[in-house]
């Protein structure tokens, strides 16, 4: 059993006690007034909005620039942004985690774009696989119960209903970070056939992310 | 120049950024007075707002949440822009000599202080943290523990905004070389273990804890001292408490 942190960030769910589901820990009410705290400049609040978003940033992270220590900066880039512009936050228009996981996601591919970064992503992407078998069995103890959990399942079952041909280049495109070109280059197929994959695969991902589009962690 | 049809096209590529960083530029030109183009773009990012919760969530590394927190705070206490060049006049001035022993003395005093300071903030951060949960805790649980001659205790603070335990342990020695003093969460479908406990005489032993992934409802907590080492999941050592909820 891996040694946890004892000061690391857990997932303790009141709804574990009420036998409800696990993991649903971000009401609507509770985001809006941790968004309300952190306008307020609470620094309590920033501690939560850490401690919640940092596994799911830090995938997003990782998953692209294959550097934990570069992942971890632009994660800290991300909750530098979102201290100090919270108030340019358009709660109408999105939602605080999908807004800090949009600007990982743009960060992270800012710096994929990189010469040097892009040379070693290449040498990376030889050994590609695609998701495995896509399981979203937890890795670590108690990680099912980390807020969020429910939507990393229903993301994936999403990927999971799509052709093998259409998840490799939605894996490639949004969680590699790589260009139509830079994709049909790795994969040795045209232009064309990549964006016509891509556009069936997110037709149909629209349809399957339709029932979490308001969720809330 | 690109037709309307081909940003229609491209705009889930724009959304998902696959264009072409030439492409993209060009988007962006577009989108500043396409109205339509705009509110479809963001109706995109809206339908795929969670999409980047397919990847794997990374544990953080010890430390790290802490350090994401100052950093993020930091920034707001940043050194203005006037710091550089008034560094490069004092650079000079080092160069010249005549001042580098009262420069070098102050900047020293500044940097341990800056140290000092951080170091403070973080531990600050760490104890409002702990502090937090113990205040917040909507249900408190307490158990007296008698090891030997040593009379301690276990209590558990359960925080139900922040979603987290802080188990508090004192009163009990140091386990005895090759043993651990092992928590386990009692569930309705058997005990899952947890983390083991830094006891020592004299200083009270705090986790702070996730509730565990297996299924089942948590019903209480209990405490035995285990084998170092051991991958049991189940206990096999004697119970020091076992506390229900």
């Amino acid at each position: 059993m891996p040694e946890p942190d004892p000061r690391s960030p857990g997932s303790f769910s009141p709804d574990r006690l009420d036998g409800g589901p696990a993991g649903r820990l971000l009401s609507l009410e509770r985001e809006a007034s941790l968004q309300a705290r952190l306008l307020a400049r609470d620094e309590r609040a920033l501690v939560e909005l850490v401690e919640i978003a940092t596994p799911w940033l830090l995938g997003v992270a990782q998953g692209m620039l294959s550097d934990r220590d570069e992942a971890e900066e632009v994660v800290q880039e991300a909750f530098t942004i979102a201290w100090r512009r919270v108030d340019l936050f358009d709660r109408e228009s999105g939602r605080l985690i999908p807004w800090l996981l949009r600007i990982t996601r743009n960060r992270a591919i800012d710096r994929l774009r990189g010469q040097r970064r892009r040379v070693l992503k290449a040498r990376r992407l030889e050994s590609f696989q695609v998701f495995g078998d896509g399981s979203t069995a937890p890795q670590e103890p108690d990680e099912a119960a980390r807020p969020g959990w429910h939507v990393h399942e229903t993301v994936h079952a999403a990927l999971r209903q799509l052709p093998d041909e259409q998840r490799t280049v939605v894996h490639l495109a949004y969680f590699e970070g790589l260009t139509h070109s830079e994709i049909a280059g790795q994969l040795g197929i045209p232009l064309g056939t990549v964006k016509t994959r891509l556009r069936l695969a997110f037709d149909k991902l629209r349809g399957g992310l339709a029932s979490i589009r308001d969720w809330v962690l | 120049m690109t037709s309307h049809e081909w940003f229609i096209e491209h705009r889930t590529a724009f959304v998902i950024r696959t264009l072409e960083p030439d492409e993209e530029r060009s988007f962006r030109e577009h989108l500043a007075g396409c109205a339509e183009c705009r509110a479809e773009v963001e109706r995109s990012e809206r339908e795929l707002a969670w999409l980047p919760m397919g990847v794997a969530p990374v544990t953080p590394r010890p430390g790290l949440t802490r350090s994401l927190v100052d950093g993020a705070l930091g920034a707001r206490r940043r050194s203005p822009g006037w710091l550089v060049p008034v560094s490069l006049a004092a650079s000079l001035l080092l160069a010249v000599g005549s001042w580098f022993w009262a420069w070098s003395t102050v900047r020293g005093f500044e940097d341990s202080v800056s140290v000092e300071r951080e170091r403070l903030g973080r531990e600050l951060a760490m104890t409002r943290d702990t502090l937090g949960i113990i205040r917040q805790a909507g249900m408190v649980r307490h158990a007296d523990i008698t090891m030997g001659e040593h009379k301690g205790g276990l209590i558990i603070f359960a925080d139900t905004e922040t979603h987290r335990w802080n188990v508090m342990v004192y009163g009990l020695p140091a386990p005895l070389p090759g043993q651990v003093c092992q928590f386990w969460f009692i569930t309705d479908s058997g005990m899952v273990k947890s983390v083991p406990v830094q006891t020592q005489m004299g200083a009270p032993a705090f986790v702070t804890l996730g509730m565990p992934s297996a299924p089942g409802k948590v019903m209480g907590a209990a405490l035995t001292m285990e084998s170092e080492g051991s991958s049991n999941p189940a206990p096999q050592g004697p119970q020091l408490v076992h506390l229900m909820l």
